[in-house]
């Protein structure tokens, strides 16, 4: 009898987990937004929420793409970068909501929770298929971070290179970076965050990490002591795109929105304003 | 209640059974030696039907939900599974097979430690002798804090906590050490309980026996007890080593340690899919279905000598 009771419980609650699957189906975004209308109100049926930019970054969110963990105040170049695009098409500052999306979540199949998500995401033709991107709102170059007493501060010719521990956060393209430009010789160490990446360099577990230079210079400049950066690496073409669910009508518009700010200069003056000390950053031959 | 009358202790056996995911042995008992999944015929007839609806629905839901392609582009593209598979460095693919193999070693390492570290401590609070009070207080103390703490926060105390203290030997090791350590710290104090229920399980009349010949009340654990007691427990230990064969991903978080989870985890960062966690879950699979099959082989073995010495055979 109780048996029975509980298989019956557990089917209905099938049948409703079924039923609450079939409600939250991916809201197809049909409409074609034409190629000239990218106003406030051409856009709005492509919007998750209308009126509301809807706007995601994992957490912690870390400088100086965004100051104090805070996306919605509008410092930091990825902040601002979002707020500059939203501004573009038409929203005030009061209607762009933030979100929190952890990477490994932004490419889940299913409905997203965000128009885009800007979240230093490399651009990759795999990921592409997946997913969609923006066309670049910044163009990465890698850098390397290590104590000052390392050799590697000295030492860093690419056979030297080889030879040493390294560290990544997981997700990052600096990984790929890593085995295929300096293909060192120990496997290289990677973490959960970025924060645990950097513990890892301060306790001696790791010999040095790769991040974007801007991350990089913030990392040996304000956060870990006594470390530095040792330089960064010619571009290999890598970008930051925003990204979104794959067929979103909204890429059209916001890349418009972002080739305008490149054109009027917005893009470099935002870049020098948040991510301006990495000018004399000496280039170093993976 | 005590454990201290026959039936008292024959209901724990039947609880440490009954927790391993046994069916209590009325229910064979009932079955009058026919099959035991199964039954009689008018319920396989049941069982069938029932069977295929579910299968049936399963399949509905995972064919014509409307995200079901882009579900299984995710999740089961063979092509990427088998990349993830055999890892290609050229993609920056890890290979997850490659990965499993650091499962197999931290898991058989930390197991054989375990065994051995968990009955050091059982046994310490079975003690009862007075001087060796502290002991036994530690005991307590330590099977109370590791089981309550959650494993991960263990791994990273260890992990991130060693290094940082600069000590020669202890800072210096790899995190494939610190790992493991943190796995057996953990596991013991629930092995620990696993055996102290095993020992309260012998009944106090053999204690009694073993005094009565003349052992010592260490032989007579020794000799009596334990053998007794491990046997009981055999069943619930292998659940908890099917756990630990899982929890050794969570060894990763460390960095240095690319063991499966890890390398799927990588895989799918760079691809932007989750396929590669699908061949890990079913790497996983086929190390712990045939632990399970094992255990319940073992159980079903224990049941059977019960059933047939109806007295207090083990």
């Amino acid at each position: 009898m109780r048996k029975s009771v509980v298989l019956v419980v557990l089917a209905l609650l099938a049948v409703g987990l079924a039923a609450r699957g079939s409600g939250a189906a991916p809201v197809s975004t049909t409409t074609v937004a034409g190629a000239a209308s990218c106003s406030y109100g051409a856009v709005q049926p492509d919007l998750l929420k209308k009126g509301v930019l809807t706007v995601a970054t994992d957490s912690p969110a870390y400088d100086p793409w965004f100051v104090n963990n805070t996306p919605s105040n509008g410092k930091g170049y990825e902040s601002a970068v979002a707020y500059a695009v939203a501004k573009d098409l038409g929203f005030s500052k009061s209607h762009v909501k933030w979100t929190v999306e952890p990477f490994d979540a932004s490419f889940a199949p299913g409905p997203k929770s965000f128009d885009f998500d800007i979240n230093e995401i490399s651009y990759t033709s795999e990921r592409a298929t997946v997913v969609a991107f923006s066309v670049s709102y910044y163009d990465v170059q890698q850098a390397l971070v290590s104590l000052k007493a390392s050799p590697i501060v000295k030492h860093h010719s690419p056979a030297e290179l080889r030879t040493y521990v390294y560290g990544d956060q997981i997700g990052s393209t600096s990984l790929a970076f890593i085995n295929d430009e300096l293909r060192p010789i120990h496997q290289p160490s990677v973490f959960n965050t970025l924060n645990d990446a950097k513990s890892a360099l301060q306790d001696d577990r790791i010999q040095a990490l790769v991040a974007d230079t801007p991350t990089a210079q913030y990392i040996s400049s304000s956060e870990i002591p006594h470390s530095v950066l040792v330089g960064q690496f010619p571009s290999t073409g890598e970008h930051y795109g925003l990204l979104f669910a794959k067929g979103d009508k909204l890429v059209g518009c916001v890349d418009k929105a972002l080739d305008k700010l490149k054109a009027n200069g917005t893009l470099a003056k935002l870049q020098r304003q948040w991510l301006d000390i990495y000018t004399s950053v000496p280039t170093i031959k993976p | 209640m005590p454990l201290r009358g026959s039936r008292e202790g024959a209901y724990l056996d039947e609880q440490i059974l009954l927790a391993a995911g046994a069916p209590p042995p009325g229910a064979f008992a009932a079955g009058g030696g026919g099959s035991r999944l199964f039954g009689g015929r008018r319920a396989a007839a049941v069982s069938t039907v029932s069977t295929v609806v579910f299968l049936g629905v399963v399949v509905v839901l995972f064919v014509f939900a409307p995200g079901a392609a882009a579900v299984r582009h995710t999740f089961f593209n063979p092509q990427q599974m088998w990349q993830a598979f055999r890892g290609d460095p050229s993609k920056g693919l890890y290979s997850v097979g490659k990965g499993l193999i650091l499962n197999v070693e931290m898991f058989l390492i930390a197991e054989v430690l375990i065994l051995f570290c968990a009955l050091v401590i059982a046994v310490l609070r079975q003690l009862r002798n007075p001087v060796l009070f502290p002991f036994r207080m530690l005991a307590v103390i330590y099977t109370d804090v590791f089981r309550g703490v959650p494993l991960i926060i263990v791994i990273f105390a260890i992990g991130f906590g060693a290094p940082a203290l600069y000590i020669r030997g202890i800072s210096t090791q790899s995190d494939f050490v610190y790992g493991i350590a943190a796995l057996v710290l953990s596991y013991s104090a629930y092995v620990a309980e696993v055996y102290r229920a095993g020992i309260n399980s012998v009944h106090q009349s053999q204690v009694a026996a073993a005094r009565s010949l003349g052992l010592s009340q260490w032989k007579s654990l020794r000799y009596v007890v334990l053998p007794q007691a491990v046997r009981t427990v055999i069943p619930p230990l292998l659940n908890d080593f099917i756990s630990l064969q899982k929890d050794t991903a969570l060894v990763s978080t460390l960095g240095a340690v690319i063991e499966a989870n890890r390398a799927a985890q990588i895989d799918s960062s760079t691809l932007f899919v989750y396929s590669s966690y699908t061949v890990a879950a079913l790497l996983f699979l086929c190390l712990t279905i045939p632990l399970a099959r094992f255990t319940d082989h073992l159980i079903a073995r224990d049941v059977g000598r019960r059933m047939a010495g109806g007295g207090a055979i083990r």
